[in-house]
């Protein structure tokens, strides 16, 4: 009882002694320091800015990078208000709004950002006024750019201030940080974003720094990681001048063997780099109302109906289930299809065909006639297993997975059993209620191609920190129920196509393209033009997927996008060929600050 | 025969008086008149405390520990606080039951450990005790409030020492959940095991060691399972549990203030009411948690030597009240208040002076708050009980 009693007192000093002896080093030893620094508090937390990762193209060349800026920070516990109502003045912003911006951090005696990106005006005006603006501060601050344009935008996306949601759910953010809003930006935010760091300076009377603080290590910066996407900038700026002529189109670009995306474009665009500046400018104003949605990613965000494109799919549900085989023939095609009391149009009279020959010319009648002997339940199940209806996976946010119309979901729309015979028909030849994206078609194309393999599709290659390989992203495939027989019945139809059927004009003398055009109804404003194909037919590595909106027919205005764009990768020494416009391009080549990384090989 | 313990009640009151002053000086008036209020009815609960006869607080360990526990589910359920659960509003009064939980955790430990005479590394004296403590401890752990979680383990450990568990076993004991803490990184779990494994080799024999070691593995195993398991947010704040050191919101900013505010005050201090950090609002919640800094600033280093004095006699009164008690119960009483308020004494003091992290424990008597000033008579009126009654 006693040894215990004496060993928790003696505890119990040593514990308070370890206590006196920091006060005594406090209070004596580094007493005049510490007196000297509360007597008028001289020492500030500076943020140091992390700065945001580059994103690069496959070849290193950089889509989005960071420049420097000046920010206009404020202490709030030094800032008068005569000279807050000189700082508002000076900065062209409403007392109320600089109020806005200090009032939650008012009783801390840290520097808040008010402005970022200054212009050199503004900076002058405030090293002018210095001296009658005690606790304003200029700091560097890196600004998002874009040096590599508007072809990038849905891909990459962009950046936005922050709003008051984001502030609650992420206590790391402060006001008048940008995060990313779309696209790669926003998809791999933590990666970029990195770590801000801080350090604690001794400033003087004026607020002027003078030295770090000794007592508190800083505490650096963990700058974001670099992002290399799988995408290929020259086919990229391709797909988008191509498209120029349209207002509103769509291009994919995929590897099959990996899912890597080679291009990803969607018009209008619009230029990111607008969004760095203040919101409510004219450029802003007219991209907000512009009725075709320029922030609208159509690749990955809108389901168009597939049209013809889609009469792979059924020809695979019918060999899969067994319903046909490739040698199968139906009534021969007189140019439309009786079926009940209406009539189902063709396009043209193809008499009797066999499976190939049907895609090759694009046979309504015989696809009618398939989709009745497959069934609804059964080509929906069918379609729903290789993809449609579900979305890709890909990594941009936004994706839709768009619509198979299924029997529940023709119930829920027309009422149980208010609908007929008409839906399966037209789901059959892709018009109607099938719904499914560029990026979905070029997925599925893509595992066509790939002997039944399909990859996940992917934009982001691989993530550099420091200038060192970190990360690489694997590829991730899922094997589909098409086995290899029946993909060769429908392959040899999409040769076909292109050889000598609906598709000629993307004919090429080098290499032989396979694919599919197709024509999506829209009423009443005119089709939507679809092309969809891979090569080399014989061991493909590339698909692509190519839709303009009201433009006509796929196989006259999509077919020859998708046949330069082939071309454009397989021979990538030649110029690319910007077709006949080549005033649009030749003012949109790469600004000469485009470089690429270290050069080191990877 | 009663003798009241004069010193204790003396050490007390000017720790009372100090923390009045302290209140006034950092909070203006306000919170002045609030803990006014709060005094005579503390004062009133001591001398309750003091008279109660200590069989009737035996008889009532359990009711009391029950009740305390469901205020504490209820506070998880239902309380508000800024940031965390921590406090329980009813009508104009707010309740703190992780509070009176300490108060009640302590009684009834007393009442179980000093059922035995000598508590050894068995399940049969020790699965009663760790269930009490460690209960309340992790209810407190969800508000979450990790320091005063600790609090519970502080009391259970000197009370188990003071029934005559071996300090070695009082480790062994203890490394299950040190493991787990400490496994949330491999920067403090390797030198944690092999600390450990050196210890238990040395002083207990191969078996015995290595039964240790297999423990604390699984447990330093299981914690980055837990982590994994836990949603983004939640895995920073365990970070901050563990290291607050890792600053986003420039906690460290506060803890640099709360030293030049001390360090200020030099010898002699700047005079009551004369403090300029807290006057220019660099310390945030300066009445509470932050009221040493205040009255370090004003008070200077004779000052705080005065304080830490007040508190070590305090401390020590308690003690000797265990060392001369024949009673198990009280002695046990003692003890376990005594670990209580030296822990929170030690702990607020040296995250203020920069020798802990930062996180929320109040300094006895001298933080603002109704429940805390309570709960700490009640402790030293108990306290005065089994000095004056040592049978």
């Amino acid at each position: 009882m006693e040894r215990r009693f004496n060993r928790l007192t003696q505890v119990l000093w040593i514990l308070f002694a370890a206590l006196v002896l920091r006060l005594g080093q406090l209070q004596i030893v580094q007493g005049a320091r510490n007196s000297y620094l509360s007597d008028r508090n001289r020492i500030r937390r500076i943020v140091l800015p992390a700065p945001r990762g580059r994103i690069l193209d496959r070849g290193g060349t950089i889509i989005a990078d960071s420049r420097p800026s000046f920010a206009c920070t404020v202490v709030p516990t030094e800032l008068g208000d005569s000279a807050a109502s000189l700082l508002a003045r000076l900065l062209d912003m409403p007392e109320a709004e600089l109020a806005q911006r200090i009032k939650p951090v008012a009783m801390y005696a840290s520097p808040v950002k008010v402005k970022r990106d200054l212009s050199a005006v503004e900076v002058a005006r405030i090293e002018e006024s210095n001296f009658r603006l005690p606790g304003v501060q200029l700091h560097i601050d890196p600004v998002r750019s874009y040096p590599a344009g508007v072809e990038y935008c849905h891909l990459v996306g962009h950046m936005a201030e922050v709003g008051d949601e984001d502030l609650k759910r992420d206590s790391s953010l402060r006001r008048l940080d940008f995060i990313g809003r779309s696209g790669v930006e926003a998809q791999y935010e933590r990666l970029l974003r990195g770590r801000d760091g801080f350090e604690y300076v001794e400033v003087d009377a004026r607020g002027q720094g003078i030295r770090a603080l000794p007592e508190k290590r800083p505490d650096p910066a963990v700058p974001g990681k670099d992002l290399r996407l799988t995408v290929d900038g020259r086919l990229q700026r391709l797909a988008w001048d191509l498209t120029a002529d349209y207002e509103r189109a769509a291009v994919v670009g995929l590897d099959v063997r990996t899912g890597a995306v080679l291009c990803l474009v969607s018009r209008p665009g619009y230029d990111p780099n607008i969004f760095m500046g203040p919101i409510g400018s004219p450029t802003w104003d007219s991209l907000v109302s512009n009725p075709s949605k320029p922030f609208f990613n159509r690749a990955i965000t809108s389901g168009y109906p597939p049209g013809s494109t889609m009469k792979p799919v059924v020809a695979l549900a019918g060999l899969h289930q067994g319903a046909i085989t490739p040698e199968s023939r139906f009534q021969p095609c007189a140019g439309s299809f009786r079926y009940g009391n209406r009539t189902f149009k063709c396009w043209s009279t193809h008499g009797s065909t066999d499976l190939p020959e049907a895609l090759a010319v694009s046979c309504n009648v015989y696809f009618y006639q398939l989709g009745l002997r497959i069934g609804l339940d059964s080509l929906t199940s069918y379609a729903r297993q290789i993809g449609m209806g579900k979305t890709t996976g890909i990594d941009i946010p936004g994706e839709r997975p768009d619509n198979v119309p299924t029997r529940d979901w023709l119930d829920s729309r027309y009422g149980k059993g208010r609908w007929g015979a008409g839906s399966l028909l037209n789901f059959a030849i892709g018009q109607g209620e099938v719904l499914a994206t560029p990026l979905q078609m070029a997925s599925i194309y893509g595992a066509i191609a790939n002997d039944g393999v399909a990859c996940i599709p992917h934009v982001l290659s691989s993530v550099d920190s420091a200038g060192r390989l970190t990360y690489t992203v694997p590829v991730r495939t899922t094997r589909l129920p098409m086995n290899r027989a029946d993909l060769d019945a429908v392959k040899t139809g999409l040769n076909r196509v292109v050889a000598y059927g609906t598709g000629t004009a993307a004919r090429l003398s080098e290499i032989t393209i396979a694919g599919k055009t197709g024509t999506a109804q829209n009423p009443p404003r005119p089709d939507h033009a679809w092309f969809v194909g891979y090569a080399p037919a014989e061991a493909p590595e590339v698909v692509f997927a190519v839709l303009v909106e009201n433009a006509g027919h796929g196989g006259s205005v999509s077919a020859p996008i998708a046949s330069k764009l082939i071309r454009a990768y397989f021979f990538p020494e030649e110029p690319a060929e910007p077709d006949t416009d080549t005033t649009g391009a030749a003012a949109t080549t790469f600004p000469a600050e485009t470089s690429t990384t270290d050069g080191q090989p990877r | 025969m009663r003798r009241l313990d004069v010193t204790l009640v003396v050490a007390a009151l000017l720790l009372a008086v100090l923390g009045v002053l302290t209140i006034y000086s950092a909070g203006g008036t306000y919170y002045l008149v609030r803990q006014l209020v709060f005094l005579p009815v503390a004062a009133g609960a001591a001398v309750a405390a003091y008279l109660m006869p200590r069989r009737l607080l035996h008889a009532l360990a359990e009711p009391l520990y029950a009740v305390v526990l469901l205020a504490l589910v209820a506070v998880l359920l239902a309380g508000t606080g800024p940031g965390s659960k921590r406090w329980f509003v009813l009508g104009p009064l707010s309740i703190q039951p992780s509070e009176l939980t300490k108060l009640a955790t302590v009684i009834i430990l007393a009442k179980y450990i000093s059922l035995r005479r000598v508590i050894g590394l068995t399940p049969r004296d020790l699965v009663a005790p760790v269930l009490l403590a460690a209960i309340p401890a992790l209810l407190v752990l969800v508000e979450p409030d990790l320091s005063t979680s600790l609090t519970f383990a502080a009391a259970l450990a000197a009370m188990l020492y003071w029934q005559g568990m071996r300090p070695l076993h009082l480790l062994l004991l203890f490394t299950p959940a040190i493991s787990f803490a400490a496994g949330f990184s491999l920067y403090t779990w390797i030198p944690f095991f092999i600390c450990l494994a050196v210890l238990t080799l040395v002083r207990s024999g191969l078996t015995k060691s290595l039964a240790a070691l297999a423990v604390s593995s699984i447990f330093g195993l299981l914690s980055p399972v837990v982590l994994s398991m836990l949603k983004g947010y939640q895995r920073d704040r365990i970070r901050a549990f563990v290291a607050p050191w890792f600053d986003p919101h420039g906690v460290g900013w506060n803890a640099i203030q709360s030293q030049i505010a001390i360090g200020s005050g030099r010898l002699l201090g700047k005079g009551f009411l004369h403090g300029t950090q807290k006057r220019l609002g660099f310390l945030p919640n300066r009445h509470t948690d932050f009221a040493f800094s205040s009255a370090a600033e004003e008070l200077g280093f004779i000052g705080c030597l005065v304080l830490l004095g007040l508190f070590i006699l305090l401390l020590y009164r308690f003690l000797r009240a265990a060392r001369y008690t024949r009673d198990g119960f009280g002695a046990q009483l003692c003890i376990g208040f005594a670990a209580i308020l030296g822990y929170q004494a030690f702990v607020n003091i040296g995250m203020l002076i920069g020798l802990l992290p930062i996180t929320g424990i109040p300094l006895p008597f001298l933080s603002y708050g109704g429940s805390s000033l309570l709960v700490n008579a009640l402790m030293v009126g108990l306290v005065l009980n089994v000095a004056a009654r040592p049978e």
